[in-house]
């Protein structure tokens, strides 16, 4: 057999450690979390063997591990480990550096990574939306102004056309573009070294997509085998519900703000489409949007209250709290300016909206590097898993 | 101002060291809360390090006692108060009534004309016993005990009109003047139903390692031939599953010491037994102390054994009464989900007082081991400080014995 010398990343194993890791090296590898996980196939289980890599810092094995996105944190492991080692604390964490790491800007990733990050993370979009409001103030004469009609509408400072969707446009499609290089760097890492033969039919990627978002948003039936793990003697909170409730909201209010968006341009176009803001009250568009609002809403307590009420053996970190506490954000801006305006408060609801597009504009922008990329992430992960195994 | 020595717990610690003060020449109490004297030993099918059965080293030291009239032994009796200070105790122990003479008769023909029935304690719940008992059939001291909760209304009537049987006696407190105290409460198997991922101790044929001494013992309930519980067959493949409860922060959080030999001892009784049996053995790591080795590497030596090094973490009702053990082989990083007929969880020690309390100045740990005392002239021995082995034991109650008498000399 020939030696191997392994090379340990100490800097890595310490990072692990400060991204949520902290037991990492309590792990006496008695393989009781591959049994503990559901997800966990067969051959080669995880994640015993996250727990000797972490513990080695092999940086590349583990940060070119598949086997990270295919766990979905139930925290089984976790529940059973003999030593609370907290192996998914360890997997989350590993998450975690790869959102920090992979794509640059470094900066962004670092800020995105602890709490005395926000103040910049939450500036740079504070200032673009500062200038378009003094901008516009300018242009309009007043702060707050009001339509001929009297009416409140934000329409009035942060004109749609020129302001708005021209800097989502951007922000939107760059992140796309980042999450989509990232997502070629994280299938880099999974494919083994030399060549890669697929015997037999190959997969159609399209087809192995679809079968993972309906068995991840669509039936839920992942969270619902993530857990079936053995009985653990400790109260589960499941997130079945919660997190489907969630991503249909998500799925809700994108839609709806893909018909406002073709509404409004095409509109100008073909003027039977055309939709105005702000929509009055009892439009369809309207309603279903409220209904996607407070969807979002619930599922956000729900998630909340359990991430503030795990058992004992599981924990939550930065990205976790960073995560919720962003889409909280724009929720609650979301809900009280609309609140706000119908109730005519003029200074409050502009500065609210103003805050609304502050943090609309973070969730966006800094998706590759928040926990959120695992949407994008996790799904090209099961999609390379679903054709080509777990290598 | 007294010279005697209280000796809390009738296993082979405390035996040892009763036997070992009174051979000093001082006066000893020897407290016993089971009907009989010889503890967890008792129950073994045999022991290490020679794998002698436990009437070898008990019959011994009970004729040690038989000999020595300054030991006073009290079964079913539990220390309920203590006074005083170190040299000068009062120790208050409660006699719980036996309802049956200080000598010995023989009730087998009235046991067996009765109909109640209880759990058998000695047997650890594996079969029944009758209302009036002799826990094993060389019990000592060789007494039956009469359990009124277990008697059937017809039985009650019966039990009336014995003559020998005393129905209405009642417990009593007595005061003991003592000059230093030795608990050797020792331990008890971890319980199964703490291990919900495990079966929790409801699947049928997963067992214990203490309730497989019993299979394999000539006097236990199948008359020393292995047999599972759900249907009486002899196991063709069996699974021990180390570490069960034990070096586990949610359960117990040290090594138990004693059970990687226990399987390898049971392993030997299987084999034993049928030549053909198949046995997997799941551990984290295998400790045999020092000459153990030996029994190890002959257990090894075995066709029929294999080692799997990953814990057993899923234990599921498989084809029939059999189970199915899934754990990780972390040598080839397989999952395995293996059906057998038999599966032994091997178990810890959990020391009595993790669960008990004694009227006693001395601290514990956070798993119930006795941390101290000895200021106080209260001297841990055996299990009650540490898990050990039969030997290790023995020696910890001689050691104890000494210390005690160093308090309780020149009075």
């Amino acid at each position: 057999m020939a030696a191997i010398t392994l090379q340990p990343d100490m800097d890595f194993v310490r990072r692990l450690k400060e991204t949520g890791g902290h037991n990492l090296k309590e792990c006496y590898q008695c393989a009781t979390c591959s049994v503990a996980c559901p997800m966990a196939p067969d051959n080669k289980p995880f994640p015993r063997k996250e727990m000797v890599w972490a513990s080695f810092g092999l940086k590349e094995k583990l940060t070119g591990d598949i086997d990270l996105w295919l766990c979905h944190n139930c925290g089984n492991c976790s529940d059973l480990c003999p030593r609370h080692a907290g192996p998914a604390e360890l997997m989350s964490a590993a998450r975690d550096i790869i959102y920090r790491d992979m794509l640059k800007p470094r900066l962004i990733g670092e800020w995105m990574s602890k709490p005395s990050g926000l103040v910049p993370l939450f500036l740079i979009p504070a200032l673009i939306w500062f200038i378009v409001w003094w901008i516009r103030a300018s242009i309009v004469g007043s702060w707050f102004p009001r339509a001929a009609d009297g009416r409140i509408v934000f329409g009035t400072i942060f004109y749609g056309d020129y302001t708005i969707d021209p800097i989502f446009m951007i922000t939107f499609f760059g992140a796309a573009f980042i999450l989509a290089h990232g997502c070629r760097k994280l299938l880099d890492k999974f494919r083994p070294e030399g060549k890669l033969a697929v015997i037999g039919k190959k997969k159609n990627w399209f087809v192995c997509l679809m079968e993972v978002l309906w068995e991840e948003t669509g039936s839920a039936s992942k969270f619902a085998q993530c857990e079936e793990g053995p009985a653990t003697g400790e109260p589960h909170k499941t997130r079945r519900f919660s997190h489907t409730m969630l991503v249909w909201s998500f799925c809700i209010l994108t839609f709806v703000t893909t018909v406002v968006a073709i509404g409004h341009w095409g509109g100008k176009i073909l003027p039977f489409i055309l939709i105005e803001t702000p929509m009055p009250q009892g439009f369809w568009v309207k309603i279903l949007a409220n209904i996607g609002a407070a969807l979002l809403i619930i599922a956000l307590i729900m998630l909340t209250w359990r991430r503030a009420t795990l058992n004992r053996h599981q924990a939550s970190n930065y990205y976790d709290w960073y995560l919720l506490g962003i889409i909280w954000a724009v929720a609650l801006t979301g809900m009280f300016t609309q609140i706000f305006r119908l109730m005519d408060w003029i200074h409050w609801a502009f500065v609210i909206y103003y805050i609304h597009l502050v943090v609309v504009w973070m969730l966006f922008a800094y998706v590759p590097w928040s926990k959120l990329g695992h949407f994008v992430y996790r799904t090209a992960a099961m999609v390379y898993a679903r054709m080509y195994g777990r290598s | 101002m007294s010279n005697a020595i209280l000796v809390v717990g009738g296993g082979l610690t405390g035996l040892t060291a009763a036997i070992e003060a009174a051979e000093l020449g001082h006066e000893v109490y020897l407290v016993e809360k089971n009907p009989w004297l010889g503890g967890r030993v008792a129950q073994l099918t045999k022991y290490f390090p020679k794998l002698c059965p436990p009437s070898c080293g008990l019959e011994i030291q009970f004729q040690r006692i038989k000999k020595n009239p300054l030991i006073k032994c009290f079964t079913m009796t539990e220390l309920v108060g203590l006074k005083g200070k170190k040299g000068g105790y009062t120790a208050k122990i409660r006699l719980n009534p036996r309802h049956t003479p200080p000598f010995n008769v023989d009730f087998s023909l009235l046991a067996s004309s009765l109909e109640g029935e209880a759990p058998s304690e000695f047997e650890l719940g594996m079969t029944k016993r009758k209302a009036l008992y002799k826990a094993m059939p060389f019990a000592f001291p060789a007494r039956w005990v009469l359990d009124p909760s277990a008697l059937s209304k017809s039985d009650a009537a019966r039990v009336a009109g014995a003559k020998f049987l005393n129905i209405n006696e009642k417990a009593k407190e007595i005061e003991l003047d003592v000059a230093s105290i030795i608990v050797a409460t020792g331990w008890r198997p971890y319980d199964m139903a703490n291990l919900p991922n495990l079966g929790g101790g409801k699947w049928k044929n997963c067992i214990s390692n203490m309730q497989m001494e019993r299979l394999a013992s000539p006097f236990g309930p199948t008359g020393g031939v292995i047999k599972r519980p759900s249907d009486g067959q002899r196991p063709l493949s069996v699974a021990f599953a180390q570490c069960a409860g034990s070096r586990d922060q949610n359960h117990l959080n040290y090594c138990s010491y004693i059970c990687c030999m226990a399987t390898f001892k049971q392993c030997l009784y299987l084999v034993e037994q049928n030549p053909q049996v198949r046995i997997t053995v799941y551990y984290i790591d295998l400790r045999a102390p020092g000459r153990y080795i030996n029994t190890l590497e002959k257990v090894q030596k075995l066709p029929n054994v294999r080692f799997v090094k990953g814990k057993v973490a899923e234990i599921l009702p498989g084809r029939g009464d059999n189970l199915r053990v899934v754990a990780e082989n972390a040598i080839t990083g397989e999952k395995q989900t293996l059906e057998y007929e038999l599966c032994v969880l091997a178990t810890g020690m959990q020391p009595s007082l993790a669960a008990e309390s004694l009227p006693l100045p001395m601290p514990l740990d956070m798993d119930g081991f006795v941390a101290g005392g000895e200021e106080a002239g209260i001297f841990a021995a055996g299990c009650a400080r540490m898990p050990l082995d039969v030997s290790r034991s023995a020696q910890a109650g001689t050691a104890a014995a000494l210390k005690a008498s160093q308090i309780a000399k020149g009075r």
